[in-house]
């Protein structure tokens, strides 16, 4: 076995969770069942790794073996890494039928007819979602392995889910491979960028929970069903206007859970309002500012942000509008024209 | 020998006979539930006589004002909001049902297959000043863009029907492929190649969970998107097979083109398990 291999399998199974070492190798199946048997699965995860790399070697396991292991990995671990959402266009209105060996030829074709020293692994999901990684490598040298990019498209979407590597200079290369693979015309990045690779799927496949107003009978869900009778001496002062706020928020977010993006970011090109006397700009330019929201779940952060009091219902629909307009970067220019204000560029 | 061979035709010929004296039982034990339900119908139409008598009767003693014809207030709106909900209920079972909004009208459109019920989607639709879809619900995977330019704007009606038939195809393709890997995984080898629209499977299989020498291989193409049957089968075995195995494909093919894929498959082993 190459050490290089040798190398890689210790490294990848050092950034597993020493719980989870043995389950990811079990639905790894390289290993057989008889030899996880003879590793000692509660040492310290250095000689668990020495163990499985020996393993291994008794295997003889080849690069694309071990890319198999990265590969789950990354499946069940994708928020260590950031995914930008790509959408593709196409002009025919022919029926898709999609046929997954012809992509992965495809795809396999154009890439390596590019640039043959790279790596390429698929891996097939129940929710139909292929997972592509592929280690580059230059014309003269052999694909870095610590080096890859991962892939994720649904068949029959337009959309293609892009965690890139330091290598930004491949992106092409990848984004046209795709578009040959999978019968469309062009590629182009959309401003949605996170961590959550399912919260992505969610916005772009609106798998979100939006609230439709609809008469299905449905059982009426209650909310904040506080004891009234707990202390007849506190009184709600402002009842009225927090059911307003719960309205409002409500109809805004919906009743389930956000996705989780973590910013977002406004590239303000607006001008700067000021008392003319102040004349703070002698020249008339656009102040170019940029606001950056983030925390650990944004979305769900604006949604609390109105019923904790510290913003007035509703909230401003540069913030709301995320989820629906898919994208969590945005430029606000002014608008030209009768009306002062500013507006949204596509 | 020849005794041997008797012991096994006499071996056989008890069985035979067992099996024949348990159904006779099972078919004795059914008649007579079947006489105790008419018994039980019988005596539960008397009381039920008994009980309207007694309390019309009773009514009658008390002279109590409530005349039965004029119900309470109460009574009233109850039942106003039973048959609501139940009109309610009729409207979302056909499927397409809708409510206006401030802006225009949401529509829900409830897909099933076969008696199941399955998924719904909504489209929130603007009415000023065209009509264009605000959000819906639909999966990105079914071509609502282009059902949307042909139909809604000229035929509203036309564009739901189409839309309700894309829907309903797809989610019968997704069920009969789900159904498959979940009862008859034993008979597939490998993996189900699928994808999202369920509109090309590609997978091998058994006719049975034993025999598993010959496996076939099969590709359904549902060429029509509004269509949960494929348009196109092909069944091949593999090189080696006896010859007979291509008449059974050709067979299957058919099957798989007429039946749903499922049902194929439960009509595929019910003959072997019988024929033990």
């Amino acid at each position: 076995m190459d050490e290089t291999v040798a190398e890689y399998i210790r490294r990848t199974v050092l950034k597993i969770p020493r719980d989870e070492i043995k389950t990811m190798l079990q639905k790894w199946g390289f290993l057989s069942e008889t030899q996880l048997q003879t590793v000692n699965f509660h040492q310290i995860k250095e000689n668990i790794s020495q163990d499985v790399v020996q393993l291994c070697e008794e295997n003889s396991a080849d690069i694309k073996q071990a890319a198999v292991l990265d590969i789950i990995y990354n499946h069940i671990y994708p928020n260590k890494r950031v995914w930008s959402v790509y959408q593709m266009n196409k002009t025919g209105e022919e029926t898709e039928f999609f046929d997954l060996t012809e992509f992965k030829k495809k795809f396999k074709r154009r890439l390596r007819s590019a640039l043959k020293n790279v790596t390429i692994n698929f891996r097939e999901y129940e929710d139909n979602a292929i997972w592509i990684r592929i280690a580059w490598g230059t014309p003269y040298t052999k694909p870095n392995q610590y080096k890859t990019s991962y892939v994720v498209y649904h068949s029959q979407t337009p959309y293609v889910f892009i965690s890139a590597s330091v290598l930004k200079s491949n992106l092409p290369l990848l984004c046209q491979a795709l578009v040959v693979a999978s019968n469309y015309r062009d590629i182009r990045e959309m401003e949605l960028r996170s961590h959550s690779l399912n919260s992505l799927k969610d916005i772009v496949f609106k798998r979100y929970s939006q609230n439709f107003q609809t008469y299905n009978p449905r059982p009426l869900q209650e909310r904040n069903v506080a004891p009234e009778s707990a202390d007849l001496r506190i009184i709600q002062e402002n009842r009225n206007e927090k059911e307003r706020i719960q309205r409002v928020n409500q109809k805004v977010f919906g009743d389930g859970p956000q996705p989780k993006i973590e910013f977002a970011q406004y590239k303000l090109e607006t001008m700067f309002k000021s008392d003319p006397k102040m004349d703070v700009l002698d020249k008339k330019e656009p102040f170019r500012c940029l606001v950056k929201f983030s925390s650990p779940h944004l979305l769900e952060s604006l949604k609390s942000l109105a019923p904790a009091g510290m913003a007035d219902a509703p909230l401003s629909p540069l913030l709301t509008c995320i989820p629906q307009k898919a994208r969590n970067y945005f430029k606000i220019r002014e608008k030209k024209g009768f009306f002062p204000g500013s507006f949204v560029s596509p | 020998g020849v005794f041997t061979h008797l012991e096994v035709l006499e071996v056989r010929a008890r069985e035979a006979a067992v099996k024949q004296e348990e159904t006779e039982q099972q078919e004795e034990k059914l008649a007579r539930l079947k006489a105790r339900v008419q018994e039980l119908r019988l005596q539960r139409d008397e009381l039920q006589a008994k009980v309207d008598l007694q309390q019309k009767g009773q009514l009658g003693k008390e002279g109590v004002v409530s005349n039965p014809a004029q119900p309470t207030a109460r009574a009233v709106i109850e039942w106003k909001i039973k048959s609501i909900e139940a009109m309610l209920q009729v409207f979302y079972l056909t499927g397409i049902s809708g409510k206006l909004t401030k802006q225009g009208v949401c529509f829900c459109i409830s897909t099933a297959y076969e008696g199941t019920y399955l998924d719904s989607y909504y489209l929130d639709l603007l009415t000023k000043p065209e009509v264009q879809i605000y959000r819906h619900s639909v999966p990105i995977f079914i071509p609502l863009q282009q059902i949307a330019k042909k139909y809604l704007q000229t035929d509203i009606r036309r564009f739901l029907s189409v839309l309700s038939d894309h829907l309903n195809a797809y989610v019968g393709r997704r069920y009969q492929a789900d159904q498959l890997q979940e009862h008859f995984s034993g008979q597939i080898e490998g993996t189900l190649q699928r994808n999202s629209l369920c509109n090309l499977l590609v997978f091998n299989y058994n006719t049975s969970s034993e025999s598993k020498t010959f496996p076939f291989k099969v590709r359904l193409l549902y060429g029509d998107l509004c269509c949960s049957l494929p348009t196109e089968v092909t069944v091949s075995c593999t090189p080696d097979a006896p010859a007979s195995l291509a008449e059974t494909a050709a067979a299957h093919s058919d099957l798989f083109r007429r039946v749903a894929l499922h049902k194929a498959f439960r009509s595929l082993r019910g003959p072997e398990e019988s024929m033990d």
